[in-house]
């Protein structure tokens, strides 16, 4: 009864702000559940209340139903660590939002989010229906924090901010990487100390503790691992200094880039820590990664290290995130593991009740015309917590506008 | 004997010229020397070879199923069903695709390489608008591991430009992709010169920024004219001296000038223009200032808004050289369709061209023509791969003034050719051999052909 209650709210508030159905059903599907139910075929699938409520039921019970034709129905692809709806032309200084000189591990650009950017209709082209946006910092170590978007272009599309703690590491073009290993440990040591000191004065001190400085908190945060360490680095060392820190800390750590992660893989996957990089990345581009290559994706995944895929900087081309998919799976990783590397592996890394097609998971799916990682296949229908949204960019209306016929000037042709 | 000829020649001219004008003894003739660096390529050791049995896309908009090719000496002999193979080497085609090798008109390899460190940053001479002077081949690494990676991806002639600061950037080079030590040992041999120009933002930024002309997009135009005006003053002078010695007088040469040698090479049809110009208002000036000092106007490169002037870019002649996709980075990019390249292929006497401008994508060309024939052909168009390939192949051969040599897999061109595990639009095509001049350079399953940079040796 409880239950049913709660759907007659929930269905309520989706109908002021959407038209779709409340639960749709999706029949006749080949669903790539990305969990250990593999691929089901002619399978159904229901969508509730913006939840995945059922997958092959007795009997099919909803307010619209969708006859898949046998196509291909995957969890939403996940894209991660750009700068989706903070940057909307890139040599355009005002409207750039991801970067601040003086940004330290405090900066928060969720503030800044545009879910009106044009970057985000054409990506759901991509079939990317959330993605991890990630600052990109100023001068120190410390970029900032990322936060947690869907693609659906609302006004409430922030779903979680203040995340994971982004740190950049490695080769400088001033100074000694030493420094920044060095700042980095203290930092922790210190914070650790402080920690025990302030319990040691509780026992037998009355007086109120000292409010903690917000920097204060995020490492603490750190340091519990409530919060991650996603760290961008690529040289092996200092992916194993890095290792180091994150056991004798006990940090949750992610590593970014990290294009000598091949050379340590053994001790990257022994330490539990995933790795998130470009599948095309493979030009020995510094001398901390000389070991870029295409197999790296399946190198790393055989060697047992959890990978997530993502598109390298260019965020206003994160639609192509399912081609680079399918570029590791051309280079020897298996078709379920880079499936899993840009839906799954990306929810479980940043901690997302999505990316896999489950009851109770967020129903963002996506049904395509064939193979989802194949240049000749497209999204034909998207839905982000269960409702659906268009693929229709500003792309689009230039070309039709320039495809029309017409004999005025096209800037009548709307 | 022959020699003593042309000088009794010279003799009775000057002997008749004494009649009417003071005798004067003519100095040596002063000539300009076009070839200073001429290329040292050799192509490597080569078998007479014959793929059988494949699906062909000849370059030419023609594809053949069940295909055999064969080439001999480094040239294409045949192309058709069950030739005779004579002692030739047999490759099994079947399930293959056989394409001609991929062209990229747009590439910094060798002068932005990796690893892209401070010492390596050659490719881009931001010290003056008009850079005309300087030639990207003097610029050119050629042990950057991107040339490897280019040629695991199927390609085997890339043109090597400056970079886009300046009105004039200088000189391009068309670069055979073999391994060599030297840049001549990869130069294209008797392909033309291109000349970098640079539309729009870039230019009247980086000088603009330093209170320097030009700081406006008129003021773009402006430099462009002035050098064009200073340049057709250059080969007037050229040409009447020639003229004058010609005719026995003995002129004083014109100060040589570097800078002046290429724009006159331009306005002499030897050298052909690459111009970076995204916009269509602009790429229409473009077209008008080649008017203006009648030379061609040559190929557009990054013509983000190729698709709304594509009747002109036809009845003028020019090629466009497209990115499937990018976007966003600059104002200059922000109106991006994918269909451009369609829209631009669509209009008669088109030259559509895809182009990587990237060490990264330069590896899949044939994925970034892939992209677009799928989403043009999901808005209207009817494309095939026999059409997209051209835009990597016979297109990008004839930006770059070379397909009379290659570009296309017919009788007499050279033997490049690519070998592809399956339809190379498919995300998981792999190029498995490259043929340069009939020789293999890359073997996908043979570590003997796949070359390594010194600088990537003992790396570990």
């Amino acid at each position: 009864m409880k239950l049913f209650r709660y759907s007659l709210v929930a269905l309520g508030l989706a109908s002021a702000t959407c038209a779709n159905a409340a639960s749709i059903a999706i029949t006749n599907a080949k669903i790539h559940t990305v969990t250990e139910q593999g691929v089901l075929e002619n399978a159904t699938l229901v969508i509730e209340n913006g939840k995945i409520s059922a997958i092959n039921p007795d009997t099919i019970n909803a307010d619209e139903t969708i006859d898949a034709q046998g196509k291909i129905l995957t969890p939403g692809l996940i894209n991660s660590l750009n700068s989706l709806g903070l940057v909307e032309v890139g040599a355009v200084s005002r409207t750039r939002d991801a970067r601040e000189k003086k940004a330290d591990m405090t900066f928060d650009a969720s503030l800044a989010f545009n879910p009106k950017s044009t970057v985000i209709p054409y990506s759901r082209k991509g079939g990317i229906t959330t993605d991890i946006v990630s600052p990109s910092g100023g001068e120190s170590m410390f970029k900032g924090q990322t936060f947690v978007v869907n693609l659906s272009g609302e006004f409430d599309s922030v779903e979680k901010t203040q995340q994971g703690l982004v740190i950049e590491l490695g080769s400088k073009s001033k100074g000694s990487r030493a420094t920044d290993l060095q700042k980095l440990t203290y930092k922790l040591e210190d914070a650790e100390k402080a920690l025990e000191k302030a319990k040691a004065k509780k026992k037998d001190d009355k007086k109120e503790p000292k409010e903690l400085k917000r920097d204060e908190k995020i490492i603490n945060a750190v340091l519990a691992g409530e919060k991650q360490l996603i760290a961008h680095v690529d040289r092996a060392t200092d992916i194993l200094a890095l290792l180091k820190l994150k056991e004798r800390f006990q940090l949750n750590l992610v590593l970014v880039g990290a294009a000598d992660a091949v050379v340590v893989a053994e001790q990257v996957a022994a330490a539990n820590v995933p790795v998130v990089f470009s599948a095309t990345s493979n030009l020995p581009e510094s001398f901390d990664s000389l070991h870029a290559s295409l197999e790296n994706a399946a190198t790393l995944n055989k060697a047992g290290v959890k990978v997530v895929l993502t598109v390298n900087g260019e965020t206003h081309n994160m639609y192509q995130l399912r081609f680079n998919a399918g570029i590791a799976v051309a280079n020897g990783m298996p078709y379920e593991q880079a499936l899993a590397a840009v839906t799954s592996n990306v929810a479980e890394v940043f901690d997302l009740n999505a990316g896999q097609i489950a009851v109770g998971k967020d129903a963002d799916i996506v049904l395509w015309s064939a193979d989802p990682f194949e240049l000749s296949s497209k999204v034909e229908k998207i839905w982000i917590d269960g409702k659906e949204y268009d693929t229709r960019s500003r792309q689009d209306e230039l070309r039709d506008r320039y495809m029309a016929e017409t004999d005025m000037p096209r800037a009548y042709v709307k | 004997m022959s020699k003593i000829v042309p000088s009794i020649v010279m003799v009775a001219v000057s002997i008749a010229l004494s009649g009417c004008m003071q005798s004067e003894k003519q100095d040596a003739k002063v000539t300009i020397n076009k070839n200073p660096y001429p290329s040292t390529y050799k192509a490597l050791p080569q078998t007479k070879t014959l793929i059988q049995n494949a699906t062909v896309l000849t370059g030419t908009g023609e594809r053949i199923n069940g295909a055999d090719v064969l080439f001999v000496d480094g040239k294409i002999v045949q192309v058709g069903q069950g030739l005779a193979s004579d002692g030739a080497t047999i490759i099994d085609g079947k399930d293959k695709w056989v394409t001609p090798g991929i062209i990229d008109v747009h590439s910094h390899l060798g002068v932005y390489p990796s690893p892209s460190v401070e010492s390596h940053s050659d490719g881009n001479e931001m010290t003056s608008p008009n850079t005309s002077e300087v030639w990207a081949e003097h610029s050119v690494w050629p042990q950057d591991p991107g040339f490897q990676a280019a040629r695991a991806g199927g390609i085997t002639t890339m043109q090597i430009l400056p970079g886009s600061a300046n009105l004039f950037g200088g000189r391009g080079v068309t670069l055979r992709n073999v391994p060599s030590h030297t840049m001549q040992g990869m130069k294209f041999p008797e392909a033309p010169y291109g000349l970098k120009m640079a539309c729009g933002e870039n230019p009247k930024r980086v000088y603009g920024s330093r209170k320097q002309a030009p700081g406006t997009r008129m003021g773009n135009m402006a430099g462009y004219r002035m050098a064009f005006a200073e340049a057709a003053e250059y080969k007037r002078a050229w040409e009447k001296y020639d003229a004058d010695y010609a005719a026995g007088k003995n002129p004083e040469a014109p100060v040589r000038d570097i800078e002046l040698d290429t724009l006159k090479g331009v306005l002499d049809g030897d050298i052909l223009i690459h111009n970076h110009c995204y916009k269509a208002e602009e790429m229409a000036m473009m077209i008008d200032l080649s008017k203006e000092f009648n030379y061609h106007a040559g190929t557009f490169h990054h013509a983000i808004e190729a698709y709304k002037i594509a009747d002109l870019l036809g009845e003028n002649g020019n090629c466009a050289a497209m990115w499937p996709d990018w976007w966003g980075f600059k104002m200059e990019a922000y109106d991006m369709v994918k269909e451009n390249v369609a829209i631009v292929n669509a209009v008669k006497n088109s030259c559509a061209v895809v182009h990587s401008d990237s060490s990264t994508t330069i590896q899949r060309l044939n994925q970034e023509a892939g992209k677009i024939m799928f989403d043009a052909n999901d808005n209207g168009f009817e494309l095939t791969e026999a059409d997209a390939i051209r835009w990597i192949t016979l297109n990008a051969a004839k930006s770059l003034g070379i397909n009379d040599k290659t570009g296309s897999l017919e009788a007499g061109k050279n033997a490049d050719v690519v070998v592809w595990n399956q339809n190379p639009f498919s995300v998981y095509a792999q190029a498995e051999q490259v043929f340069v001049d009939g020789a293999k350079v890359y073997d996908r399953h043979d570590k003997k052909y796949q070359a390594k940079s010194d600088f990537m040796l003992g790396q570990e």
